[in-house]
């Protein structure tokens, strides 16, 4: 029996655009008052009405076409009716029938996941379920209500967990490039709801699994494990009952995070009828060619553009060149550090003072890297000094975070704090006749065998502050001690 | 000082030359609105403590030399469907009693900023729902021109308390004719503008891509001075068009009568029209033709199909429209219920009105998948089809000339129970609301039993300023719309 996941992803993303997506208020909603950010049309009072919010429909069209979806000539909202207390109209505003963009792809490591369209709709309210005296309450907090989503819908292109993982952080990876969002899974403002089914190769046949769509999954390690409960559920399934997949039997499954196992919650989702019929209160929407254009232009390099760069022209390996492009603003304060045109072994110090001292200084901190603190100047100085030999590797880590923090040339950091390294012979050969006078016994120890003259180089470092250039200190020492 | 049959610049000439205040404007209908709307009914709330502190803002400035709008001394009456900020707002329906909104609607503010009063909140069906205001949750109101006759709807007690000198123009909705129809069972002018021309926000929704907010006055006149202010577009409505607004009280006369080519669609002369009906509004027409005008015979062969395409285009509309209420946010709710269904089911169920629920099965049905194809998308293409019909037929001639309802007003009762036959007083009035195009409704005459009759001039997208100036023309050589009622 051969089983081969097949697994699509529904992705919603909060755009931080100021107001929400049909009316003014702001659209800011995480650790606000409850109901402070409301208006009539979020509140969906009687008689008020939904205008687009012109931002959020262009940042959904760049992101179309960051993936390389095409955009539709015309489009227009749809409403989507049920019936919800934390959906105020009682529709929501969506597009079903004419997206804003269809037909993309991203690539997954050396795989393609091909994106069936990128469209526009509204988030709704907070249901808080409390308890009061004994008496069960449900809170609305209609804050998020209006809030602009874009949903992407993948094709089911996706064979494994690990892989959707990848899937979702190259998502990430490519929203936060464009600036739209935070993609923040578990503050929310990035949500997933995978649809797995199994094809089950057997005895010569194939067969298709029952359609499940997993909802509140709320992490991206819980997407992965409430993946491979899925698939392992689904086996189990088949094998008892050899259900297989028909137009009606697709369900819905929650998934419990804490008990790490998905539940049915919903059965025949198939069933369901939203009666969605085009939105009247909103005017079709088309954007020209020189518009769409000009967003084209908006877009900046994207991660695997960038990877490709580093690679070619820096000559940085690919795990090096992933790690600077991971996240945009680090990569950018990287490209600020080593300037215009640098040469291969200057971008090789820079991004290992990037990806060593200046990543491990930030998580420390928890601190996001100020590109306005970084300055070319001082990190080609550092070079040249490292290069002379001015100033050890150790030393070159140690001042540019501190560099970094109080703007000030590392170079002269080191200097005032007498880190130069001293290169002078004469300088180290005075130390050196000190450190063989009072250590007699590693003296003999290095005369019984050569290898232990490593305790008196490190008496000579520490006696010099760290400052003496250890290769040289161990020239003189080998030459005073035969 | 009588101000019966006043409009609103001749109020407005006494105000100015101090021959009276605002306060004694409004007192005056005040006083006749507690004599005369317990038999009329056109009220369902009549702001008195509102109007008489804005005539006495209104007449401070006047005192003081300061500057009013341009509608001070003008005294409104509004259908009960626009929110009105403070006042309370029914829409006619048990589901909004005593619901007091927060905001106000746009055009009932561009209004109140020219300083216009407002008197009262006028009956109507429950959100517009309906052609004769029985439908109201709460009464029928009458016709002014006889007490045992429906006034027409929607906007019927707004028509009405024009009609009975309540107040000098009131607000309307027309989405299926429920301007027009009341204006001509009311014997005054009604305004339905072109879709688009004046925001809804803030007039609870019936059908979206339908729905024409619009005014009633005694005359063409003033109907124009009111428009001019309402028109335009409203960052808080997507569908509302940025053209310049003209000013139409000031071009009345600009269309020349000899010049023009009246269109007569033969499909709105004939069954269901009464004889009456028919032979006053050709007779309009006629007067037309002596005047220098020409008379051109048109077709616009889908109207048959007007009717069908409206009442599943609306309902489906309606049926989405109307889901906000649903007891949660405001409006009444039900108590003890053991669930969520449960709760909206018996909320739901209790307050709305049966026409109400109705049209919501009605567009729910024609939603649903399977049967949305065939309805809604069908439909659709019709509404394209009659449109095109429009805006060809008046690539020939400047206006259209129709009658606005195939009867006269009609008894209370007759039609309520057989809601098909109520849909059919709307024959000759949905097309236009289909089209978007607009058209002004103005009366011609009455009928053997002194009930008045009605036509209307439908004009291309956005010419409400050439069709009004046709309306006007009409109105300076007849008097049928000086008539009033005995009251």
């Amino acid at each position: 029996m051969k089983i081969t996941p097949i697994i699509g992803l529904e992705v919603h993303v909060e755009l931080k655009t100021k107001s929400k997506m049909f009316c003014s208020c702001s659209a800011e909603h995480f650790h606000v008052d409850p109901n402070t950010h409301t208006c009539p049309t979020c509140l969906g009072l009687p008689g008020a009405l939904p205008v687009p919010n012109k931002t959020a429909c262009e940042w959904c069209l760049k992101l179309g076409l960051a993936l390389g979806c095409t955009p539709n000539e015309s489009s227009f909202f749809e409403r989507k009716n049920y019936f919800y207390p934390d959906l105020s109209k009682g529709y929501q505003l969506t597009q079903y029938e004419k997206p804003f963009v269809v037909n993309g792809k991203i690539k997954v490591g050396d795989q393609e996941v091909r994106i069936n369209r990128a469209h526009m709709e509204e988030d709704t309210g907070k249901s808080v379920h409390i308890k009061d005296n004994s008496q069960e309450l449900t809170l609305i907090d209609y804050n998020r209500c209006g809030v602009p989503l874009v949903e992407i819908v993948s094709e089911p292109d996706i064979t494994s967990p690990e892989m959707a993982k990848d899937y979702l952080l190259k998502m990430q990876q490519i929203i936060r490039y464009l600036g739209i969002s935070d993609a923040d899974i578990e503050k929310g403002s990035m949500r997933c709801e995978p649809t797995v089914n199994l094809k089950i190769e057997k005895d010569g046949q194939e067969f298709f699994t029952p359609l499940v769509e997993i909802k509140n999954v709320a992490s991206l390690t819980g997407v992965q494990t409430a993946i491979d409960f899925e698939i392992k559920r689904q086996t189990e399934a088949f094998n008892q009952t050899g259900e297989v997949k028909s137009k009606t039997n697709k369900n819905t499954y929650g998934w419990d995070a804490d008990k790490n196992q998905t539940f049915l919650q919903r059965e025949k989702e198939g069933s369901s009828d939203y009666r969605y019929f085009p939105e009247p209160d909103i005017p079709h929407i088309e954007f020209t060619k020189a518009e769409i254009e000009a967003i084209k232009a908006t877009i900046p390099e994207l991660p695997d553009q960038k990877i490709e760069r580093y690679k070619k022209d820096f000559a940085l390996n690919d795990y090096d060149a992933n790690l600077l492009a991971s996240d945009f603003s680090f990569s950018q304060a990287f490209e600020k550090a080593i300037g215009q045109n640098p040469e291969s072994a200057f971008v090789k110090f820079t991004a290992n003072l990037f990806l060593g001292a200046i990543k491990t200084y930030l998580n420390e901190s928890q601190k996001d890297l100020d590109i306005n603190k970084i300055n070319s100047k001082y990190f080609k100085n550092l070079f040249d000094s490292v290069s002379k030999s001015e100033i050890s590797a150790t030393v070159a880590k140690q001042v540019i975070v501190e560099s970094y923090y109080i703007d000030q040339d590392p170079v002269e950091i080191a200097k005032n704090s007498g880190l130069i390294q001293v290169s002078d012979s004469s300088e180290i050969a005075k130390i050196a006749k000190e450190v063989i006078n009072t250590n007699p016994k590693a003296v003999d120890d290095y005369k019984k065998n050569p290898a232990s003259i490593g305790f008196l180089i490190g008496q000579l470092m520490k006696a010099s502050k760290g400052s003496a250039n250890p290769k040289l200190a161990k020239e003189i020492l080998e030459k005073l001690l035969n | 000082m009588d101000l019966k049959s006043l409009t609103i610049s001749q109020i407005q000439e006494l105000l100015f030359s101090k021959q009276i205040s605002a306060v004694e404007i409004v007192k005056f209908y005040l006083q006749r609105i507690k004599k005369l709307d317990p038999q009329i009914k056109s009220f369902i709330t009549v702001t008195e403590k509102e109007a008489l502190k804005q005539a006495e803002n209104i007449d401070n400035r006047i005192k003081k030399g300061e500057s009013v709008g341009k509608l001070a001394g003008a005294v409104m009456a509004v259908k009960d469907i626009f929110l009105t900020k403070d006042i309370q707002t029914t829409a006619s329906s048990q589901v909004l009693k005593d619901y007091v909104p927060q905001y106000s609607s746009t055009i009932y503010q561009k209004l109140i900023n020219e300083d216009a009063i407002v008197i009262g909140k006028t009956n109507t069906d429950p959100f517009a729902f309906g052609g004769s205001t029985e439908n109201s949750g709460f009464f029928t109101t009458k016709n002014p021109w006889n007490l045992s006759k429906v006034p027409g709807g929607s906007s019927g007690g707004s028509a009405a308390a024009v009609a009975a000198d309540f107040c000098q123009f009131a607000l309307g909705t027309d989405t299926g004719g429920s301007i027009r129809l009341p204006a001509s069972l009311c014997n005054i002018s009604g305004l339905k503008p072109t879709y688009g021309l004046n925001s809804r926000y803030g007039i609870t929704a019936m059908a979206s891509s339908f729905d024409c907010p619009g005014v009633f006055a005694k005359n063409v006149s003033d109907l124009a001075l009111v428009t001019e202010i309402t028109a335009g577009i409203d960052p808080k409505d997507a569908t509302t068009i940025n053209n310049p607004v003209p000013n139409y009280s000031q071009i009345l006369g600009d269309i020349d009568l000899k010049k023009l080519r009246i269109g007569i669609p033969k499909e709105y002369f004939i069954d269901p029209i009464n004889i009456e009906v028919k032979e006053k509004v050709m007779k309009a027409a006629k007067l037309f033709e002596s005047n220098g005008a020409t008379l051109v015979d048109i077709s616009l062969p889908s109207t048959k199909l007007g009717i069908a395409v409206y009442y599943i285009l609306v309902p489906s509309e309606i049926s989405a429209n109307m889901a906000r209420y649903d007891g949660i946010r405001f409006g009444r709710n039900t108590n003890n219920n053991p669930d969520i269904t449960s709760y909206y089911m018996n909320t739901r169920g209790q307050y709305m009105e049966a026409e109400v629920k109705r049209r919501i099965l009605i567009g729910t049905y024609a939603l649903s998948s399977g049967y949305y194809d065939a309805y809604y998308t069908k439909a659709s293409k019709v509404r394209t089809l009659i449109k095109n019909e429009f805006t060809n037929a008046l690539k020939n001639v400047d206006v259209i000339l129709a009658p606005v309802s195939p009867t006269v007003a009609w008894d209370i009762g007759a039609k309520a129970n057989d809601p098909l036959q109520m849909y059919l007083v709307d024959a000759f009035t949905v097309c236009i609301n289909v089209a978007g195009v607009p058209s002004v409704a103005l009366p011609c005459g009455f009928d053997q039993t002194n009930l008045p009759i009605g036509f209307q001039l439908i004009g291309n997208f956005f010419e409400e300023a050439k069709i009004l100036s046709i309306a006007h023309q009409y109105q300076q050589i007849t008097d049928f719309h000086t008539n009033t009622p005995n009251l």
